[in-house]
This record gives C-alpha cells, structure tokens and sequence, in this order.
C-alpha cells in the first residue's frame, strides 16, 4: 500500500484576519499559518497505517511553512516529501486547483490511499477528499476515525452526527478525509526533527487557483460579530458578579 | 430557474435539513421556477407526507437504502441531474453531503460553494453568502451557471411540512445504479447513553479549545457540580482525549438544547453552534472578542477564563444571596 497524505497550511485559529481594500483577499502579511488540524489527525493515521502494515507514505504539502511541516512528516514517519508550489497571494484554495496538481503525483508516484483531512475552515470551493475521489473515479468516505487494514480494502469508523457511528469496508485504492487519528498525533523530539531537515522534498508540480467558472468570489467580509451577546466586560470579579447575579434571577443557582 | 434539493431521509424518515433546504430553494424561486426534491431512501411514505414544499418528488426507495452510503446517494443524483438538468443542485452539510456534494462536483464539472448560510437572487443569478474560517469570515460569491450549494444546517428556518401533491410523486427504481458498490455499510454503534445524555442535560458547562489543558478541566468541572450541569467540551478537547466522546457537542457529537449552556473557550465553529445555538440561555467566556460563539450568545465576557471559573466558584459556593 502507497498512502499520500496531503498537508495543507491554514490561517492559525487565533489570527486576526484583515480583509483587503477590494475585498477579495485576507492580507497575509501579519498572520500566523499552521497545519490544518484534520491534516495533521490524517499523517498521523497514515504513519499508524505504516506501522500496522508496513505501508509507504508520502506526504504533500502546499502553503505557507509547508517545508516545515515536511520535515516534521517525515520525522513523524513519513518516507517521502513532496512540496506543491502555489501562488501564496491566491487566496481561497479551491479543491479543483489541487487536485489537477496532486493526479499526475498520483499516478506517477502509484499511491492507491489518499488521505486528508476531512475538511480545511477555507473549503469555501467545497471539500478536498470527495472532490479527488471523483476526479480519480475512487470510492470515498469522510469523517474517519478508526482506520484498519482488512482483507483486502480497509474498515473505517465514520460520525454520523448525535452520536451514531457508522462503520464501513472501503474497497482500495479510495480516499478519505480523516477526522479523528486512532491515536493523538505523536511528539516528536528536536533531534530527530534535526535529522528530518536532511533529508530531501521533492518538488512537484505548480497549483493553479483556478478561478471556477460560474461560481466566482464576490465579496469577503466581517460577521456581525456579537450581535447578540450583551458584552459584560473583562474584568473577572465583575464577570463574576453578573452571571452570578444572571443565574440567580433565572432560578439557575443550584441548590 | 429549476431547482434539485437533495434531501435527507434516515430509516425512512426526513431529516429536518431536508425542509431547510426546501425552505432556501423556495426564499429565491421565482414564480415559474420548479423546486424538485429528491429522496433516497427505503420507504417514500414520509416524504409524501410531508415534502410538499416542492413542486415534484423524485423517489428512489429500496431496501438497501435504508441508511444511504454517499457513494449510492451519488450515483443516484447523478442519473437524475442527467434526466432534469437543474440549474440549483441544493445539499446539506452532514456526513453524506459533505462526501456526495464536493464528488458530483467534480464528476460533473460544476462549481460547488459549501458552508452556505443565506441566498439572495437578482438579475445576474444568484448569491450565495457562506461561513469560512470557522466563522470568522463571510465570503459571497456569484453563481452565474448550474451549480451546487452546500447548505450549513440550522441556517434557514423549516419549511412547513405538507402533503406532497396528487401526481407529483414520480418513482426511480434505484436497482440498475447500485451494483459493483465499493464502500459497504457494515453496521451502525448508536451512542450508550444510559450512562450520560447531555442532550437531556437542564445545564451545560462546555469547555473549547481556550481551556488550554486536560489539568485545566478539573476547575470547569467544579463549577458544573457547584451549578449542578453536566460538563461537556467541543470536538478539539474531545479529539485530545480530555473529555469521553459522550460529551462532545456540535456537528459530530450531540445537540443539545439546556436551560443554561455556559461556554469555556469555545470559539463557535460553525460545526459547534449547529450543536447549542438554539439553548435558552448562552453566556460565553472568552479572550477573542471575534470569536463566533457571541454571535449566538446572549452574554458574553473577554476576562481570563481562570480568573472568571476561580470568582464565580467562589460566589456560587456561598449561599446564594448571600
């Protein structure tokens, strides 16, 4: 079995976002890029795929700290990195851009699991996983968790919402959009991070931001933030006092 | 415009997003345009009764589809948008849409828009307005050809149930498209709630993200037995292990709708809000004053959330009134 795993680097959750002036882009200049926690839940699963079964996996990565992120794959256990070149000032990724640059890496490089994460908080252009699997014609599931190999497919675990469960046989090759990893993502050491950054990532192949056709961004903007919410300050004896006071008007004391 | 709602159905019932979606497809049909439901399931008897929002109902019922795979959904829709060619193809975002949505997209090279919160039309098509960044950003885009739209839950209000018409129910026999599947429903674990249902819960104190560690739990959870709520925690804290998968809320984990839900350091993705924001009382802590969760918060406060958990513990063991 060939796992590629693909990495992408989102807007970290704490960052400001400041839209630009036409209102068609979030300046990136000041803000904080991490990898997409469902991203990092999916090397996991792929490296535990390893260890379980003695898989390849290789790791993509595209945005922002993607080099990184590379070598931190491939000290968690990937076995080969592959850096997708994009243009940073893009905007929005949009799931048909990267799959047209991650097929002829599939192919070349005879992979027969893909996993990413179930979904990235820019997905605006629709999800990655079920997106490829379609260009590529391969079965799919979203929402893992659970993922083992059997016979010849693999058994995975998806959330079906109030927590129903569903588990499924999944013939390969497929690709998932992992949820949750079996296991939390390990730690790794500073040295062995120092030996990963030795070894090579590969180049591969430009993505396009393609503008999609009948469905264009129009406009960004800011939620009407707090709308609802009467502020009660942010001095914590004062906070206090208030909800203390709240609770009791509403017969919600205990006691 | 025609419009092709793709609706929910579990063990033959319709799933509430199904009148959501009609509801959206009807703010922006014009007079003259024709909203068709599709339903996939294995029996048509509730959504006859009660999908009457849309003009026609496209049935594909059998045994088999008691509890759809997204790869049947799929490949059913497929054949019907061959057979209608519908310029609106409406779907939820739940864990069939969020695989079959983004796959018919690709499959038949159509411009697909997800997080979908409200729907405008004019002259030049139509707009859809959607949640990225967990909420933070809202992002309008212009539909201007056939399309899908992936619709966040709880955005629209119901459409009224009604019966469907005489003569407007059509049947699909679904049988010739499901051979050579390969993802095979193996079974279904529903959640062991005898243990602990916090969607029974009267009072919720949730812990998010902001709580920072699994030690940081203990002073939450002396709180929740001071206000006498159960504790619960959205999905990072879950994923960390923190706290059991029994008290998750949001998306993946249970609705819930208390007297009290007290938020932690939840920022409010919109997967979380999906799960409370319909509580009678919400007060949120937490140090981002942009963090969505205020959106739906009745109060909210940017202190310390240590500082805060220590003060109110200290006012709620005094006798109230006190």
């Amino acid at each position: 079995m060939h796992i590629l795993v693909v990495l992408r680097m989102v807007p970290a959750p704490a960052t400001e976002f400041e839209i630009l002036p036409e209102g068609l882009g979030l300046d990136r200049e000041w803000m904080d890029f991490q990898l997409n926690d469902f991203d990092d839940q999916a090397l996991e699963e792929a490296v535990l795929l390893k260890e379980a079964s003695g898989a390849r996996v290789t790791a993509v990565a595209i945005g922002e700290g993607a080099n990184r992120v590379l070598q931190m794959a491939m000290a968690r256990g990937a076995d080969d990195a592959v850096l997708l070149s994009g243009d940073e000032e893009a905007g929005l990724a949009s799931p048909a851009g990267l799959a047209a640059a991650l097929l002829p890496l599939i192919e070349e490089r005879k992979a027969d699991l893909i996993l990413t994460g179930v979904q990235s908080a820019e997905d605006l252009f629709g999800q990655l996983g079920p997106y490829l699997a379609g260009r590529l014609d391969w079965p799919h599931i979203s929402g893992t968790s659970h993922l083992a190999v059997a016979g010849g497919g693999l058994t995975v675990a998806q959330e079906r919402g109030n927590g129903v469960v569903a588990r499924y046989r999944i013939a390969l090759p497929a690709v998932l959009g992992v949820q949750t990893s079996t296991k939390a993502p390990r730690y790794v050491s500073g040295s062995k991070l120092r030996e990963a950054a030795k070894a090579p990532i590969a180049k591969g192949p430009a993505v396009d931001s393609l503008p999609a056709d009948g469905a264009r961004l129009a406009m960004l903007s800011m939620p009407l933030a707090g709308e609802g919410a009467e502020n009660l300050g942010n001095v914590a004896e004062h906070v206090a006092d208030r909800i203390a006071h709240i609770l009791a008007e509403r017969g919600l004391r205990a006691g | 415009m025609k419009f092709l709602v793709c609706t929910e159905t579990r063990s033959g019932k319709i799933e509430a997003i199904s009148l959501e979606m009609l509801a959206a497809a009807r703010t922006i049909a014009a007079p003259g345009d024709e909203v068709v439901a599709l339903v996939v399931g294995d029996s048509a008897t509730d959504a006859a009764a009660r999908l009457g929002a849309a003009d026609r109902v496209i049935a594909a019922i059998a045994p088999a589809l008691s509890v759809p795979t997204a790869e049947a959904y799929a490949r059913i829709a497929r054949d019907v948008m061959a057979t209608e060619a519908p310029d609106l193809i409406v779907m939820p975002y739940s864990a069939t849409g969020l695989d079959v949505a983004p796959e018919l997209a690709a499959r038949c090279e159509l411009p697909i828009v997800a997080y979908v919160v409200r729907l405008d039309r004019g002259d030049d098509g139509v707009a859809a307005t959607s949640q990225i960044y967990g909420g933070k950003v809202m992002a309008k885009t212009r539909i201007t050809g056939p399309a899908i739209a992936m619709l966040n839950p709880g955005s629209f209000p119901e459409a009224a149930a009604s019966q469907v018409a005489a003569g407007a129910l059509a049947s699909l026999d679904p049988t010739p498209l499901l051979s050579n599947l390969r993802v095979e429903l193996l079974g279904e674990d529903q959640p062991d709630l005898a243990e602990i249902d916090i969607a029974t819960a009267e009072r919720i104190v949730c812990v998010g993200r902001g709580i920072g560690d699994e030690g940081s739990i203990e002073i939450a959870r002396e709180l929740a037995g001071l206000l006498g709520a159960e504790i619960a925690g959205s999905r990072p804290v879950v994923d960390n292990g923190w706290l059991p998968k029994l008290r998750q809320v949001g998306k993946s984990g249970r609705k819930v709708k208390p007297r009290l839900y007290l938020a932690l350091g939840v920022s409010g993705a919109p997967e979380h809000l999906e799960g409370m924001s319909r509580s009678d009382l919400i007060i949120a802590v937490n140090t981002d004053p942009k963090a969505p969760i205020f959106g739906v918060a009745h109060y909210g406060a940017t202190c310390d959330l240590f500082d805060l958990v220590a003060a109110l513990n200290d006012r709620l063991r005094a006798p109230a009134g006190s």
